[in-house]
């Protein structure tokens, strides 16, 4: 391709060797080819604290627990997390779904819709089941949500 | 009868480039404008997907924003943890990293840096609610889906005990179909 001009000829006595600009342009093309990757679409949840109680370290009155609460606990011997919820461990996600939609629904049934799903997770839970909790509570339309500090103490296998 | 001489052709066999010129410069741009350049900011994860999440806008937002990722120590000549590497959940604390800006930070180290960046954006006004000054900067936790729920607690309360209030936590749009 060495030697290629545009503009040969009668009518352009100043030909343009465009060899050079045709070798940048095939490198870069080719660096950004190489680079390229499709990246995934990315969201998020938001999850602001709460000015008046959380930021700053203050605690939280917990002596009425107006809450909807999902008990998360590690099974390291299965590697897989055990879920619970009024004393039930729950299997599928449908169930869970449905098992809090029906717990919020009660509280909303007594004037309290601002109240929220606690997620009580041990600190080695996958954080995939978390956002899939909290996948299930913006599917049925709770947006309260949580997070409770500290582990709950172990139970059923938990560890 | 005089034979009448045909006329020469003159032939010209250089090669038109110009259109395929053309289309490189396109390629070049469509290849420009689709580079990702925000890699430093989001490090490479397997994030979590979720469906109710709200997409990214990017052309939304103009609050001073920090993403911290999380994510299990690479494998390497000095370091190779069996459990991730077969695809399992490791729950060492001391093989998960937090990264600001490619930036390695420990629990130890973390509070430091959250607290430089929350300093950086603090809104002139005391917050009624909270009684004290609170930073307008947000924070954005990009976790690996496997990495440990109690890393992410230890942001959360670190932003909250350096007085950032606006988290998010990323997540990716599960695939159509």
């Amino acid at each position: 391709m060495a030697g290629v001009s545009v503009g040969e000829g009668d009518e352009n006595p100043v030909p343009i060797n465009v060899t050079p600009l045709i070798d940048i342009i095939f490198c870069l093309c080719v660096f950004f080819m190489i680079s390229f990757k499709f990246k995934q679409i990315e969201g998020k949840f938001e999850s602001w604290l709460p000015k008046g109680k959380g930021v700053g370290g203050v605690g939280v009155d917990s002596s009425i627990l107006e809450e909807v609460r999902v008990a998360m606990f590690w099974d390291a011997d299965n590697q897989r997390t055990i879920r619970q919820m009024r004393n039930r461990k729950v299997e599928s996600d449908e169930e869970l779904g449905t098992l809090i939609k029906e717990a919020h629904d009660d509280w909303v049934r007594m004037n309290k819709p601002e109240t929220p799903v606690t997620i009580d997770a041990d600190a080695k839970v996958p954080w995939n089941d978390i956002i899939i909790v909290m996948n299930l509570c913006k599917r049925n339309q709770i947006d309260k949500i949580e997070f409770a500090l500290g582990a709950p103490p172990p139970a059923g296998g938990g560890k | 009868m005089a034979r009448r001489k045909a006329p020469q052709i003159k032939e010209d066999l250089t090669c038109n480039l110009i259109p395929m010129v053309d289309i490189m410069f396109l390629l070049l741009l469509f290849f420009i404008l689709g580079a990702d350049m925000s890699q430093r900011e989001q490090a490479e994860l397997v994030l979590p997907t979720a469906s109710e999440i709200k997409e990214n806008d990017p052309f939304k937002g103009k609050d001073a924003t920090t993403t911290v990722n999380i994510q299990h120590r690479p494998k390497s000549q000095n370091f190779d943890c069996p459990v991730n590497s077969q695809g399992g959940f490791c729950r060492e604390t001391e093989h998960w990293l937090f990264l600001i800006r490619g930036l390695e930070f420990t629990h130890a180290t973390i509070k430091d840096q959250l607290k430089i960046e929350a300093d950086e954006s603090m809104e002139p006004d005391i917050d009624p609610q909270a009684g004290v000054k609170l930073s307008a900067r947000k924070v954005i936790i990009r976790a690996d889906k496997a990495a440990p729920y109690g890393d992410i607690q230890k942001i959360i309360e670190t932003c909250s005990a350096v007085s950032i209030y606006k988290i998010e936590v990323g997540a990716a749009v599960p695939p159509q179909g």
